[in-house]
């Protein structure tokens, strides 16, 4: 069975290319690009093996989705990898204070890299 | 205009650039952000036409795209630069606070946000930890975050790809004392005098890394001194660089 990363990226074009690459690569993919595409997805319950999360998304940032995705039981414990143009110190900090198993920022890696960092994490 | 209003005047006058500062850090802040965005798209499209996801290039496409690739990777580095030279014009006016700080947890976070670039570089970073407990320090976590991730940076960048950097602590008469060590380029002759400068770039890391602004080493001393510690470095051409300073150790009751 494949496995299954949950991408929330509010910017289309980058998702797109996202969950192309790793759709390539073998995952299954679900994609959110607001809060209520992200409460959308949790209530069907799918198995979600990682969640690849940007912080700057409207209306809700990624911290506080981040929040609400760790007090659902099945997602307590799901690897997050950050995937941001976000990079101060504080904004580090935060994330790994809700935590994280890492703090990507986008425009430091080709998408190789970040499949690379899934299978990592998650295997294949 | 009396001495008192004088007072006041300056003291609005302040409040006013303060507020003007950080909206200006703000603004770069964001505009940093949506330039990355834009290049972050630019990157991944390009890997994917070297990549041949859209069919075979010829040579001659091979080589304009490589050429594209790394000059967007160029225009990255600079926002990252400018960002970071943002910052720290910031951080040396801001109040320090300090605190209890573990410093061995700090040096084991600041690895940590590291890792990637210096995996990236085939670069070990080797933190040499003392055996039994250690001393706790008295700084500002954040700033002292900065002085450790500017060292640390500068190791990665100007280190050679597949060489090492060691960290190690000592208790130094009151103070810890943190070494962290590369085994790069070196400083040059002329640059050991100019090096904590502000805007002072070494040929020998120019040669390295054509992007950089220079301020890293300068806002790295400004903070170590207001934290009453020193800075100094050992350094060979092509054999590498030792950069030493000290922070207060924490004493409880004080």
């Amino acid at each position: 069975m494949l496995k299954t990363v949950f991408i929330i990226e509010d910017d289309i074009f980058l998702q797109g290319l996202e969950a192309t690459k790793l759709k390539k690569e073998g995952f299954d993919i679900q994609t959110a690009s607001n809060s209520k595409e992200v409460i959308s997805v949790i209530g069907r319950k799918i198995k979600i093996d990682l969640i690849l999360l940007d912080l700057m998304l409207p209306e809700v940032d990624g911290f506080e989705i981040l929040k609400m995705i760790r007090k659902e039981k099945t997602l307590e414990k799901t690897p997050v990898i950050i995937f941001s143009n976000l990079s101060e110190e504080k904004d580090i900090e935060k994330a790994k204070k809700l935590g994280i198993s890492e703090f990507m920022v986008k425009s430091n890696f080709n998408l190789d890299e970040l499949a690379k960092k899934v299978k990592e994490l998650i295997g294949q | 205009m009396d001495q008192e209003e004088k007072i006041k005047s300056l003291q609005e006058e302040n409040k006013k650039l303060v507020e003007f500062g950080l909206k200006k850090a703000e603004m770069v802040s964001i505009s940093a952000h949506q330039i990355r965005t834009s290049l972050s798209a630019i990157k991944w499209i390009i890997k994917m036409f070297m990549d041949g996801d859209f069919g075979k290039l010829n040579t001659e496409q091979e080589s304009l795209m490589k050429k594209a690739y790394e000059d967007n990777d160029r225009a990255i580095e600079i926002v990252s630069e400018l960002l970071l030279a943002n910052k720290s014009e910031d951080i040396i006016e801001k109040k320090y606070d300090f605190k209890e700080v573990d410093i061995i947890e700090l040096i084991d976070d600041s690895i940590f946000d590291f890792r990637g670039e210096a995996n990236a570089r085939g670069i070990e970073i080797i933190f040499l930890r003392p055996e039994k407990d250690f001393n706790t320090v008295l700084a500002d976590r954040e700033k002292l975050r900065i002085v450790l991730q500017n060292l640390l940076e500068n190791a990665i960048k100007y280190g050679n790809t597949h060489g090492k950097i060691f960290i190690t602590l000592k208790e130094a008469g009151g103070f810890t004392e943190i070494s962290i060590k590369d085994t790069g380029v070196g400083i040059s002759e002329e640059g050991k005098n100019k090096i904590f400068e502000k805007f002072y770039r070494d040929k020998e890391a120019q040669k390295k890394e054509a992007v950089g602004t220079g301020v890293g080493l300068f806002t790295t001393k400004k903070i170590v001194e207001t934290h009453n510690g020193k800075i100094w470095f050992e350094s060979n051409t092509n054999e590498g660089t030792t950069f030493f300073f000290t922070i207060p150790n924490f004493k409880p009751g004080k």
